[in-house]
C-alpha cells in the first residue's frame, strides 16, 4: 500500500537509451497499466521500480521514501517475471510457499494461503509437480500465484497472462482485478494486449522508444489520443491515419473530403476510427478492397486514392471487391494531427 | 549435366584406368561404405586400446600368477585371497579413504564457499585463469614444494613459530595425524581451484532471473544459495566431486615425495602400496591383483554415487 513516484528517470545501457526522462506518479491503490510495443522499455521500468536495475538518473520514491539506494529485497514488492523465474528444484507448492517462508510469515498460515492462491489461478491439482513438468501457461499461473500469495506494498506484473488461451485469460483478468481491489495493493501491470489494458487499468501509460507518449484513463486514451502514435496503437483495428491538406475549413486527400475546424490548416493527418466510419455518404469515395466477416462485426477495407481505410460495418454487410462505395465519417469524432504527429487542439 | 567429363575417383584412391564410359563414378561396395567410418577411426581406436585396455587386461591376467620377473606360476585367485588377509592392504585402503575423504570434503567445502563469494564478482570472470595456477604446476614439483615447506625447509614450522603457535620445529613425520595432514594440505592446495572454477561456472550459468525472483521474495544471499543455487548445482557438484574422488584414490606423487608412507605406514595410500609391492618387492602378480581390486571398488563406489545423486535429483 504505497504510492510510487518516478522522477526524471533515465536508464542508459552504454550509449543506448532504454528509458528516457520518465516522470510518473502512481497513486496509492492504483492499477496502472504500461502499454507499448516490444522493446519500448516496459520491463526496464518495472525492474527499476523493483530495484533489480539501477536508474542511470532520477529518483524513485515508494511510499514517500526515496528507494534508489534500498535493496530490492527490502522494497517489499512482488513481481511476476516475464520469463516466470520459477525455482526449478522446488515443487509448485514450495515455489508459492517460498515468499511466505522468507518473509517470516507464521508456518500455520502457509497452507491455507498457498491453496487460496493456487485456487485463484486454477492450479490446485498441480501443486506437487516441479515447474519442468508444467506447460507454459501453467508455469505462468504458478508465477502469478507466487506473487499474490503475500500482501506486498506493490505488485509488479510483467505480461502475466501472455501465454494463456483467450478463455483463461478472461477469467484471470477478472480474478486479478478483483484481488487487487480487495487487497488494495498498488499495481503496475505490463501488457501487449489492449483489451487487458482497457479492462484492468485505472490509468494507462502508453510508451514508445523509452518515452511516455500519454498517460490517462482508458477512456481518455481511447477518445482523446495525444498523438498519432497513441492513436495508431490503441483500438483494433487501430485508427485510420490519413495524410492530406487542410485549407479554409476543409480537409482533402485523394478520394477524401471532410469539413474541419478553421484552426487546422496546412499539411495535417486526419485520424478516424473504423467504428466512426459508416457505409453510405460522400466523405470518402473509393472502391471496396476487402471484406472480413468476423461474426459479430464485419471489417471492410476501402481503397480511397492511395489510402486503405478500415471501416467497421454491420455484421451482415457483404460486398464484392472493386465495387464503388461511399463512406461517411462521423464529424464529431475526427482527430487532426500536425506534421510532427501531435494532436491539434482548438483554443479550449 | 555432365556427360563426358572424366570422373575423378572419389576418396582419392588412385585408379589406373580413367573411367571413359560416361557413367557416374563407381560407388564403393555397400560393405566397404559401412566400414569406412570405422576404418577412419581405427588408428585412434587402436592407439587408445593399446594404452588403456591392453594394460588393464594384462593386469587382470598377471594378477592370476605369482610373478618373479620372467618366471610366472599360475595361482588362480591365490593373490586375491592373500591380499584380503593382508593387514597392510586394509591399512592402505583405510588410509586412502581417510586422507582422500577428508581432503575431498575440505576442498569441496572450501571451493563452494569461495565460489559463493566470488561468482557475482565481475573481476573473477576475467581472472578465473589465475585460480587454476596450482593445477598447472607439475605434480612432482608441487610435491617437492610442500616437502620443502613442511619437512626440509621448515617454512611452515617457522611461520607457526613466528605467530607463537608452536615453540620448536615441528617434526611433521613423527605423528600419524600430522603426516596425514601434510598430504591433505598439499592436495587441497592443488585441487581446490579445480572445483572452484567448476562451481563458479555452474553458478554463473544459472538463470539470473531466478535469483532476482528470490531476492524479491525476501531471501538473503545465503538463503538463495542454500535453497536455490545449491540444489540447482547438484548434478555439477556430483560429477565434479566424483571425478576428483576417482582421481584422489590414485594419490601417489605427494606420498612418494613427501612421506613415503611414514610414520609406520600411516600415510601409505593404495597407489603407494601397489607401487611398493610391485617395484620394491617385485610381487608383480600381487600388485596387479591389488590394482584390480582397487579398480573394481572405485567403479562400484562411483557408480553408486552418481546413480543415487541423479536419481533422487530427478523425480
Ligand atoms: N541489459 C541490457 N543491456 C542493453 N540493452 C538492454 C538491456 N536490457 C534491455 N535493453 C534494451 O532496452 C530496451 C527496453 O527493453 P525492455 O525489456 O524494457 O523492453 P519491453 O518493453 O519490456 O519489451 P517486451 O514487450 O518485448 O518485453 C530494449 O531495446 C532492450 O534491447
Ligand atoms: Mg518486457
Amino acid at each position: 500500500m504505497a504510492s510510487i513516484h518516478l522522477q526524471n528517470i533515465v536508464k542508459r545501457y552504454g550509449g543506448f537509451v532504454g528509458v528516457q526522462n520518465m516522470s510518473l506518479d502512481i497513486a496509492d491503490e492504483e492499477f496502472l497499466v504500461l502499454l507499448g510495443p516490444s522493446g519500448c522499455g516496459k520491463t526496464t521500468t518495472m525492474r527499476m521500480i523493483a530495484g533489480l536495475e539501477e536508474p542511470t538518473e532520477g529518483q524513485i520514491v515508494i511510499g514517500g521514501e526515496v528507494v534508489n539506494d534500498i535493496d530490492a529485497r527490502d522494497r517489499d514488492v512482488a513481481m511476476v517475471f516475464q520469463g516466470y523465474a520459477l525455482y526449478p528444484n522446488m515443487s509448485i507448492y514450495e515455489n508459492i510457499r517460498f515468499p511466505l517462508r522468507m518473509r517470516g510469515i507464521p508456518a500455520s498460515e502457509h497452507d491455507a494461503r498457498i491453496r487460496k492462491a493456487a485456487e485463484m489461478v486454477e492450479l490446485g491439482s498441480f501443486l506437487d509437480r516441479k515447474p519442468g513438468a508444467l506447460s507454459g501457461g501453467q508455469r505462468q499461473r504458478a508465477a502469478l500465484a507466487r506473487a499474490v500469495v503475500r500482501q506486498p506494498q506493490v505488485f509488479l506484473m510483467d505480461e502475466p497472462l501472455s501465454n494463456l488461451d483467450a478463455k483463461l485469460r478472461q477469467s484471470m483478468r477478472v480474478q486479478i482485478k478483483h484481488m487487487q481491489r480487495q487487497l488494495k495493493v498498488t499495481t503496475v501491470y505490463v501488457t501487449h494486449d489492449q483489451i487487458e489494458a482497457m479492462t484492468l487499468a485505472d490509468r494507462i501509460v502508453i510508451m514508445n522508444k523509452g518515452a511516455i507518449q500519454q498517460v490517462g484513463t482508458p477512456d481518455e486514451i481511447y477518445s482523446d489520443p495525444a498523438n498519432t502514435f497513441v492513436a495508431g496503437f490503441i483500438g483494433s483495428p487501430p485508427m485510420n491515419l490519413i495524410q492530406g491538406t487542410a485549407r479554409d475549413g476543409r480537409f482533402t486527400a485523394p478520394g477524401i473530403s471532410v469539413p474541419c475546424p478553421r484552426f487546422v490548416h496546412g499539411q495535417v493527418t486526419l485520424g478516424v476510427r473504423p467504428e466512426d466510419c459508416h457505409v453510405g455518404g460522400d466523405n470518402l469515395q473509393g472502391q471496396v478492397y476487402g471484406v472480413e466477416p468476423t461474426g459479430d462485426v464485419t471489417y471492410l477495407t476501402v481503397l480511397g486514392g492511395t489510402n486503405k481505410i478500415e471501416v467497421k460495418a454491420a455484421r451482415d454487410y457483404r460486398s464484392d471487391i472493386d465495387v464503388a462505395i461511399g463512406i461517411a465519417f462521423d464529424p464529431a469524432h475526427l482527430y487532426f494531427f500536425d506534421e510532427s504527429g501531435q494532436r491539434i487542439r482548438g483554443a479550449a | 549435366m555432365r556427360t563426358d567429363a572424366p570422373s575423378v575417383p572419389a576418396g582419392g584412391v588412385a585408379s589406373a584406368t580413367p573411367d571413359r564410359s560416361g557413367n557416374p563414378p563407381r560407388r564403393r561396395s555397400p560393405a566397404l561404405r559401412k566400414a569406412f567410418p570405422y576404418l577412419l577411426l581405427a588408428p585412434a581406436m587402436i592407439y587408445l586400446l593399446a594404452i588403456t585396455l591392453y594394460p588393464g587386461l594384462f593386469a587382470i591376467y598377471q594378477s592370476l600368477f605369482v610373478v618373479k620377473f620372467l618366471n610366472w606360476t599360475w595361482t588362480g585367485l591365490g593373490n586375491y585371497s592373500q591380499i584380503l588377509q593382508d593387514r597392510e592392504f586394509w591399512a592402505a585402503l583405510g588410509n586412502t579413504a581417510l586422507i582422500g575423504g577428508i581432503s575431498l570434503t575440505l576442498q569441496t567445502a572450501i571451493a563452494l564457499t569461495l565460489a559463493y563469494f566470488a561468482y557475482r564478482d565481475p573481476l573473477i570472470r576475467g581472472w578465473r585463469i589465475i585460480f587454476l595456477m596450482p593445477m598447472l604446476f607439475m605434480p612432482s614439483a608441487v610435491a617437492f614444494i610442500w616437502k620443502l615447506a613442511f619437512n626440509d625447509g621448515r617454512v611452515i614450522s617457522d611461520l607457526l613459530m613466528s605467530v607463537g603457535l608452536v615453540d620448536g620445529n615441528v617434526d611433521w613425520l613423527a605423528s600419524v595425524w600430522l603426516a596425514r595432514m601434510t598430504l591433505i594440505v598439499a592436495d587441497v592446495w592443488q585441487w581446490t581451484p579445480f572445483l572452484f572454477i567448476i562451481f563458479v561456472a555452474a553458478l554463473q550459468g544459472q538463470d539470473q532471473e531466478i535469483e532476482e525472483a528470490a531476492r524479491l521474495d525476501g531471501a538473503s544471499w545465503p538463503e538463495i544459495f542454500w535453497n536455490i543455487s545449491l540444489p540447482m548445482m547438484r548434478p555439477v557438484i556430483v560429477v565434479a566431486v566424483t571425478l576428483r574422488g576417482i582421481d584422489i584414490t590414485t594419490m601417489f606423487t605427494n606420498v612418494f615425495v613427501m612421506t613415503q608412507g611414514t610414520p609406520g605406514g600411516a600415510t601409505e595410500t593404495m597407489s603407494y602400496f601397489i607401487y611398493r609391492q610391485g617395484f620394491r618387492m617385485f610381487n608383480f602378480g600381487y600388485a596387479s591383483a591389488a590394482s584390480v581390486l582397487m579398480l573394481i571398488l572405485t567403479i562400484i563406489i562411483a557408480q553408486t554415487v552418481v546413480k543415487r545423486a541423479f536419481h533422487s535429483g530427478k523425480k
